[in-house]
């Protein structure tokens, strides 16, 4: 778990993400370009299977990124470090995107293939109630009025919620199903012609390093979130209140104005500068500080 | 043909959606970097000189 939490720390400094943003772009221009215009069209199909490229591996990074919610929020739980929720956090908001994302692309192929764009199908109706979930552990997250609270609940629901990834998976094989039934993830050789399984593989792949990348920069996101919504006077409020002295620099606010002086005023009910741009939310204080 | 328009958009949704999501973390982060900086008046990244 610790492996994983450094995974994410090293994959978040600027060099790397630039690197993976890169090859993210050219994996997903590469997949594009295979399944689009390289792999001929399914023999039954036609060009519509061509949605197969991107829909399963959307669908592979959902529970990739469910899966990690689940293990951060087990981490959280046994460990209490506050990094883990920010993992979970990161990942269930990604996790979100890409579950919508399978059941938009897999509305646009069963329209023409079905003739339908939704039916209660076991399979749609699994991956639903996953999103569902999903986004109530988002919409939880933002209810809960202090971090450790939102924390201990957010961790549960992460939990308890990854049960339905399993029945997502093998709810083709237990119920009877419009879905078609695996054709990689399953026992024995793969059901597929050898150049779609390589162009579906390269999918699952640059899928993959999309996933990777938005953590990273989501990982960010969070901590800079994180640092924004402490208690003023735990942001280096000594350091702010002290006289500049020659030759120190002034900061470097992008579009900000700094600070008139160091002795920088800050309201009384909650301690906001009062330089703070308009459109920046008002900080959370704890109540230990207000 | 009829097919290709429904592939035309799955594509579509698939980089609109990632780059969609990517221009709201850029937003988010412009965001709370703007926070930190008003709040602590220091920019990210600014070391005190010795």
């Amino acid at each position: 778990m610790r492996c994983l939490y450094r995974a994410f720390t090293v994959l978040g400094s600027y060099r790397a993400q630039r690197v993976m943003g890169v090859a993210t772009l050219a994996g997903l221009a590469a997949t594009a370009i295979l399944g689009l215009f390289v792999v001929p069209p399914d023999a039954t199909q036609g060009n519509v299977q061509r949605l197969m490229y991107v829909h399963v591996p959307a669908a592979w990074v959902t529970f990739l990124a469910f899966g990690v919610v689940f293990i951060a929020s087990a981490a959280y739980l046994k460990t209490g470090r506050i990094h883990w929720d920010r993992v979970a956090a990161a990942s269930a908001e990604i996790g979100v995107l890409f579950c919508a994302l399978t059941i938009v692309l897999g509305s646009l192929w069963g329209r023409p293939v079905w003739g339908t764009w939704w039916t209660w199908d076991p399979r749609l109706t699994t991956t639903a109630v996953l999103l569902l979930i999903y986004v109530g552990y988002l919409s939880l997250r933002k209810v809960a009025d202090s971090p450790v609270r939102r924390a201990k609940w957010a961790a549960v629901v992460g939990i308890v919620g990854f049960v339905d990834v399993p029945i997502v998976h093998q709810s083709v094989v237990w119920w009877r199903s419009l879905h078609q039934q695996a054709t990689v993830l399953r026992l024995g050789a793969p059901t597929i012609a050898g150049s779609m399984l390589a162009t579906l593989l390269l999918g699952f792949v640059a899928f993959s390093l999309a996933y990777g990348y938005l953590m990273a920069v989501r990982m960010r996101v969070g901590r800079l979130e994180d640092r924004s919504a402490v208690p003023v006077s735990s942001l280096s409020a000594p350091r702010a209140r002290r006289p500049r002295s020659a030759g120190v620099p002034p900061p470097a606010s992008a579009g900000v104005p700094p600070p008139a002086s160091a002795d920088v005023p800050l309201s009384a009910s909650a301690g906001v500068p009062s330089s703070m741009p308009a459109d920046v939310p008002a900080p959370v204080v704890s109540d230990s500080h207000a | 043909m009829h097919d290709v328009g429904y592939v035309a958009a799955g594509y579509t949704a698939t980089f609109a959606a990632l780059a969609g999501y990517r221009w709201h973390l850029a937003v988010r982060t412009r965001r709370a970097r703007r926070y930190v900086t008003a709040v602590t008046g220091r920019a990210r990244g600014w070391r005190r000189r010795p």
